[in-house]
């Protein structure tokens, strides 16, 4: 036991020090539009062909020459990267940001339309609208789901990326906690369950939906046991994309939920 | 790989089972495919063959088979949720997947189309002076899936532990039917995702087997480092959850970091940190050539740090107090509910799918069988230090001899028809089974996911009586059991 002890006085500092860094190159991370270079549909069509959760519509459009709109739902998204391998022209690109948690489930929706997802702000002035849980947050996890997202919650709150550093903790019932967690597309199985978790919390509450099953449904959607995720059944605030989203994303939703990021 | 398919008379299938058990053979599995009949899976572990026992129906009930083979009684209550077929006599017939919710809807796999009526979700009533009941769950302290324990107890001994599953029903099976099997691979691997590349693999193996191809041998080495490196990963953070359950913090933190390492194999391999969609049918999607150095290089250092620290803890005097004894299994008993994986050969019984049916490299992989004989709680982290270290020498000597070559080969569009495929993986927590059946059409009929953690349940609700209230993590910790990938 002395020699453990030994271990760990050398082990000194294993926690991440910048916040919400890039991924790994060599990750798959999430899709994301590059608008600077057009997508021609016409002979293509391969990503939304090849999307295994039909997270992509490529739409025509008349009067404008061989460049058509690629729209991505991330909230469908798997990850899987086969659209962003298999994309000729470059249109779809690799997101390696971590910071990927929105308020509005419209943000989710990225094409070469529209302005795809940036990287947060940090916020360290208060803005006028104060969070009730700027300082501390204390988190409920209810998973009906694969268990994937679990274990990037619970790999959150190991002493590589430590959510407590933030005044984040995780605790056992829904009577002390200001934020429910959700992970899971939600079968009807577990709606009673999740809903009477979230009944036993105090006011204020939030929401955070973590993966996208829960976003969406994922894989799952639309089978008789109708789990096509938490929007339908509980008010969401907060959404993080991915399957499973990564332990940064999982931290960068709850500070939005705490008012300490903008999305 | 293909079983053989015989027909077998209804009333002659509990006879049938029996005898092939007797000649040391295995239950695999027993389902149905659209309600009018029985499938039984029997698996021969010396040959690595495996049959499939089909038998028609009249109507929609038959003699039950657990009176006399208590392991089928998981997959009976299974069969009466899932397809509305009742097995005359079977001692607890109650709900196992669907629960209130299901309630006047239409049993979901069974052609006709009948509605789930009854719904005794009672609990044995444990009786006499002094028994109290504590329901635990569905939603549960920590973050893990939910499930509800139901113990009775006298003072603080558990004299029963009852199961209620089903929490996470998906429709994983009915989903994959659905879909175009192209896409099916990450339904799949969705069935449990801390499985995804043994579902991944026993997926990709059954579809192999209908088409009747072979990946090439670079493919079958990197499956082979893939599964390791998810057993790897699994079983730190098995051994990472006891020792938060025995209150060892900085023990809990350190395979917390460890962990991460292993997950940064899996990133380094596949670009996802579970693997996802690394495995595919014909061989693997992509890895990147220029990363396998750092890939080798990293589980060197893993394993140099953490083999020192896992004898630490297993040296720890408090370490064996808590567990030497604790969710006793035994060898018997495991044999006679059919428990795989960790737990069973933690009770002495040498069965690891490894060993026995072909998949990625194995079984012409060197392998020390891990087996301990006195089935507690001790002997399931034994186990799991030594696969770890197997694991990484596994990883390591793949590595070295990996060989060049072509990563997959090419897969015909169509499906065979009327042909049946089996996958068959030792995941980190057992044997796993995925069986799919094509139609005249070559289209997925029936895709039957059976999860290690489906045998083991029980074991887990043996273990657990006569142990203290306060163990019940513990013993449960020990045994490591999936929700998803049971009620898919």
């Amino acid at each position: 036991m002395s020699n453990f002890l030994l271990y760990l006085l050398q082990q000194g500092r294993a926690t991440q020090t910048k916040l919400f860094p890039q991924l790994d190159s060599f990750v798959n991370g999430l899709p994301s539009i590059d608008s600077s270079k057009a997508c021609q549909a016409m002979e293509c069509n391969a990503c939304a062909d090849l999307c295994p959760t039909k997270a992509i519509s490529v739409i025509e459009e008349e009067n404008t020459e061989k460049n058509a709109t690629v729209q991505i739902r991330l909230g469908s998204c798997i990850g899987c990267s086969l659209c962003i391998d298999n994309c000729p022209t470059g249109t779809i690109t690799r997101n390696l940001a971590t910071a990927t948690a929105v308020t509005n489930i419209d943000q989710l929706t990225i094409s070469n339309r529209e302005k795809v997802i940036t990287a947060p702000m940090v916020i360290t002035a208060s803005k006028e609208k104060k969070s009730p849980f700027r300082r501390s947050l204390a988190v409920r996890v209810v998973s009906t789901g694969c268990t994937a997202c679990d274990l990037e919650i619970n790999a959150a709150g190991n002493s590589i990326f430590d959510l407590e550093r933030f005044g984040i903790s995780i605790v056992a019932s829904p009577r002390m906690a200001d934020a429910l967690v959700v992970t899971g597309p939600v079968g009807i199985s577990m709606q009673r369950a999740l809903i009477r978790t979230y009944e036993a919390m105090p006011e204020p509450k939030i929401v955070i939906a973590a993966g996208s099953c829960a976003i969406s449904g994922g894989v799952h959607t639309d089978t008789y046991a109708r789990p096509n995720g938490l929007n339908a059944i509980l008010p969401v605030d907060v959404f993080v994309p991915g399957c499973p989203p990564h332990p940064w994303s999982i931290i960068h939703a709850l500070m939005l939920a705490m008012g300490r990021v903008e999305a | 790989m293909i079983p053989s398919r015989t027909f077998t008379a209804v009333d002659e299938l509990g006879n049938s089972i029996k005898t092939s058990l007797n000649c040391g053979q295995r239950l695999g599995l027993i389902s149905s495919i659209d309600g009018h009949q029985l499938i039984t899976l029997m698996l021969d572990l010396q040959t690595g063959t495996a049959q499939l026992l089909e038998s028609a129906l009249t109507g929609s009930t038959y003699p039950s088979l657990t009176l006399t083979l208590p392991q089928c009684h998981w997959f009976e209550r299974a069969l009466s949720d899932l397809f509305a077929i009742t097995p005359l006599g079977h001692p607890r017939l109650k709900p196992a997947i669907l629960n209130e919710a299901y309630t006047g809807i239409a049993h979901p796999l069974a052609a006709e189309n009948s509605v789930q009526t009854h719904a005794d979700f009672s609990y044995l009533e444990v009786e006499g002076d002094g028994i109290y009941e504590l329901g635990v769950g569905p939603v549960h302290a920590g973050i893990i899936e939910p499930g509800h324990f139901r113990l009775s107890c006298l003072g603080e001994s558990v004299v029963n532990l009852e199961l209620r599953l089903g929490y996470l029903h998906r429709g994983v099976e009915s989903r994959l039917t659905e879909i175009p099997w192209q896409k099916a691979r990450f339904v799949a691997e969705a069935a449990a995702s801390d499985t995804a590349v043994a579902n991944a693999l026993a997926h990709a193996i059954a579809i192999e087997s209908i088409q009747g191809i072979e990946p090439p041998d670079r493919a079958q080495y990197l499956r082979t480092i893939a599964l390791e490196i998810e057993r790897l990963a699994m079983h730190i953070a098995d051994i990472g959850g006891m020792s938060v359950d025995l209150g060892a913090a900085s023990m809990a933190a350190t395979f917390g970091r460890l962990r991460g390492m292993a997950l940064r194999l899996a990133d380094l391999l596949s670009g996802s940190r579970f693997l996802r969609g690394f495995i595919c049918p014909g061989g693997i999607t992509k890895h990147n050539d220029s990363l396998l150095a750092e890939l080798h290089r990293t589980c060197r250092q893993l394993r140099q740090e953490i083999l020192p620290i896992l004898e630490t803890f297993r040296e720890d005097p408090a370490v064996y107090d808590r567990l030497h004894g604790t969710g006793y299994l035994s060898a018997s008993l495991a044999k006679e509910f059919g428990t795989v994986g960790v737990s069973a050969r933690a009770s002495n019984v040498p069965y690891d799918a490894r060993l026995s049916f072909p998949h990625a490299t194995y079984p012409k992989v060197k392998l020390n069988l891990a087996l301990q004989t006195d089935g507690d709680a001790l002997s399931r982290l034994l186990i799991r230090m030594e696969e770890v270290s197997t694991s990484f020498d596994l990883i390591d000597e793949h590595l070295q001899g990996l060989p060049s070559g072509p990563i997959i080969a090419a897969v015909p569009q169509e499906l065979a028809k009327d042909s049946v495929g089996l996958g068959i993986v030792e995941a980190f927590r057992g044997e796993l089974i995925h069986l799919i059946l094509t139609d005249d059409r070559g289209k997925i009929r029936r895709y039957v996911i059976k999860d290690p953690s489906v045998n083991n349940w029980t074991a887990l609700a043996i273990a657990v009586r006569q142990n203290m209230v306060q163990d019940f993590p513990v013993c449960n910790k020990s045994f490591s059991l999936s929700y998803s990938g049971h009620d898919l």
